[in-house]
């Protein structure tokens, strides 16, 4: 025990600039991530609402398909699949990790922001038709300044997962903070210090992170629901 | 195509292993970590409360790699399957903790003191009156937890549990037909996870009535 202080200590300066480095790439990955699989989640939950029943198929069976495989063989089909089913379409790690999560994640927005739009009130859709407004507008009047609030919760959880998940696109090597850990523990083969310091780093992001939502809960959401 | 679907069908089987083990392990843990939680004993809270916010707050690569490679490096070796079961059942002993603490707090406090001038003892009232209504809100979230594990186990590929993920690896070095293969992996998973998650709405749905 004592040696994985010393050598903790040891390698601990030389460490923690990469490491720190490596962190920003993984708040990188996950806010493209996210820039990806937001307006995405909101085609998709289009669709899957729309009348047109061939519309609303397609997403229902995107939404089940992206949200039953693990975001690893997601990752691999983008990765390595495309390339070799298509030459030319191959995507560089980073490009490769942010479509996959992106997809994955917009399906599973999807379902939230659905969630949503069903708990508002039938009542409030058949008001705002009534007073004259568009389908179209009484979805963006009416119904999506109430549905977000619901939202919000769920899409925070979503947001810190997707920061812990961006650790499985160290696997197809794109750079993120699991990548270099992996790097540092076979130069300097301590693996045990390297990923307990990465794991304490995902901590330092990924707290703040849920704290930050559960605040903004609390300041949007003035009536509590119980 | 044949070939590969035997040789990763054999991997599931591992996967399977893996996921039964870690929910067996994450049931256990979790239960205790629901008592700490739920326990009027402030050490007891303040540890499974850390304990949780610690495990959920890193990945569960993070978890697998500091179990199989950090152990190692101490002298634990441990079989990668064996590695993978503590890792995913730690993992999820945090979210079932909390699936069973919020299903607990969910029943009304007056089943408590109705079952309490009944003149029922505490622990009848727990057994009889609080945990079968608190197990029908726990079930479906519950089955959730087990579809999440099930995609978890593709993790412990870069672990080196030979489950499906590994085996598709292998294969792939192999034959170089990733496309085909890894969409394979992607059928075997949904044919598990989708039924699987099926059925954790239809319940949510059925206890959903009930309670009206």
């Amino acid at each position: 025990m004592t040696k994985f202080w010393t050598d903790l200590t040891e390698g601990f300066t030389h460490w923690m600039p990469q490491l720190l480095w490596a962190c920003l790439q993984t708040l990188q990955l996950t806010a493209l991530t996210f820039l990806v699989a937001v307006p995405l989640g909101l085609v998709i939950v289009w669709m899957r609402l729309s009348p047109h029943s061939p519309l609303k198929w397609f997403a229902v069976g995107l939404i089940e398909i992206a949200r039953g495989t693990p975001a690893l063989v997601i990752l691999f089909v983008v990765y390595f699949g495309l390339p070799s089913a298509f030459p030319g379409l191959s995507l560089n790690s980073l490009t490769a990790a942010v479509v996959g999560l992106g997809l994955q994640g917009g399906a599973i927005l999807a379902e939230i922001f659905r969630a949503g739009i069903e708990a508002i009130d039938r009542g409030q859709r058949e008001a705002s038709l009534t007073i004259g407004l568009t389908p179209s507008q009484a979805m963006i009047d009416v119904i999506a300044p109430q549905a977000w609030r619901i939202a919000l919760p769920p899409v925070g959880n979503y947001v810190v997962g997707l920061l812990k998940d961006t650790s499985i696109a160290s696997i197809i090597a794109a750079p993120e903070l699991m990548l270099r850990a992996k790097d540092l523990a076979s130069s300097s083969f301590m693996p045990m210090q390297l990923y307990v310091l990465a794991a304490l780093l995902y901590f330092l992001m990924s707290y703040p992170l849920s704290q930050f939502f559960r605040l903004l809960e609390r300041r949007m959401i003035p009536v509590r629901r119980t | 195509m044949e070939r590969y679907f035997t040789f990763l069908l054999g991997g599931v089987w591992v996967s399977m292993q893996a996921a039964s083990g870690a929910l067996i392990l994450a049931t256990l843990l979790g239960l205790l970590l629901a008592l700490m939680l739920l326990s009027r004993n402030r050490l007891l809270f303040f540890i499974a409360r850390a304990w949780i916010e610690l495990i959920r707050g890193t990945p569960a690569l993070a978890q697998l790699f500091i179990l199989y490679f950090g152990l190692a490096d101490f002298g634990f070796r441990l079989h990668p399957l064996v590695a993978a079961i503590i890792g995913l059942g730690i993992n999820g002993s945090a979210y079932l903790a909390e699936i069973f603490r919020s299903g607990i707090q969910a029943i009304d406090h007056g089943q408590t003191e109705a079952g309490r001038s009944l003149g029922l003892s505490p622990f009848w009232i727990t057994y009889d009156v609080v945990l079968p209504q608190a197990v029908r809100i726990m079930v479906p979230p519950f089955v959730n937890y087990g579809v999440q594990l099930l995609k978890d186990t593709s993790l412990i590929s870069s672990i080196a549990a030979p489950e499906i993920m590994f085996r598709a690896r292998n294969l792939v070095m192999e034959t170089y037909d990733s496309m085909t293969i890894y969409l394979l992996v992607a059928a075997i998973y949904l044919s598990i996870s989708i039924p699987l998650s099926q059925l954790a709405a239809y319940l949510q749905t059925r206890s959903m009535g009930a309670s009206q």
